[in-house]
């Protein structure tokens, strides 16, 4: 039982990854529709078999509107005080994350 | 691990050329292409025109070519359900 869920989170994984490397190719031949729906499968896979999308790939994912970000089109990256800013050109979401020290860790991972 | 025969059917379509072998419908037999889209009871191939072909999975025979150039030949009607919910099966 325990092998075969590690299978299946395997294979999802490998699925995810590969769904980016789509999802990027289709954004850099401008078709948006597919790229979006890549965008979309991969996170439909992660949430049915729980598993995470690796944290350097959900870095460019829009957390307003799921798209793919990519810098310099439609997607700006800045850096303002501790945080870098990625703001999604689309929607006009932001979302920072730290880039300087090293938060406290924390007490659920051990 | 990568695509392999053995683990086609839960991996992921998208992205693989692929020809449809025999169908039902002789119009469809033979068309060939890149998997582009897959829904519950279909693939959509996109074949070197930049057309898309939207292709019936049960009841077709499809042959999808993986890297290396190692090809597979799979019955559509073992991939009939939603691609996120293949993994399971």
């Amino acid at each position: 039982m325990k092998r075969t869920r590690r299978r299946i989170g395997d294979i999802a994984l490998q699925r995810i990854e590969r769904l980016f490397e789509l999802a990027e190719a289709e954004a850099k031949k401008g078709m948006e529709k597919r790229c979006d729906r890549y965008i979309q499968l991969a996170r439909e896979i992660g949430m049915r078999y729980r598993v995470r999308i690796p944290s350097h790939l959900k870095m460019w994912i829009c957390k307003g509107c799921y798209s793919l970000l990519i810098p310099g089109k439609n997607a700006r990256v800045r850096l303002k005080g501790d945080y870098i800013t990625t703001t999604c050109l689309r929607c006009g979401k932001q979302m920072r994350r730290p880039y300087k020290a090293l938060r406290a860790p924390s007490p659920r991972k051990k | 691990m990568k695509i392999t025969s053995s683990n086609l059917l839960q991996h992921e379509l998208m992205g693989l050329k692929t020809e449809v072998e025999e169908s039902s419908n002789s119009n469809v037999s033979g068309i060939c292409g890149t998997v582009v889209d897959e829904t519950r009871n279909m693939l959509v191939i996109e074949n070197e025109r930049r057309k898309e072909k939207k292709i019936p999975k049960a009841g077709n025979i499809f042959i999808f070519e993986l890297n290396e150039g190692v090809r597979v030949r799979v019955k559509g009607d073992m991939l009939v359900s939603r691609p996120e919910d293949r993994i399971k099966k």
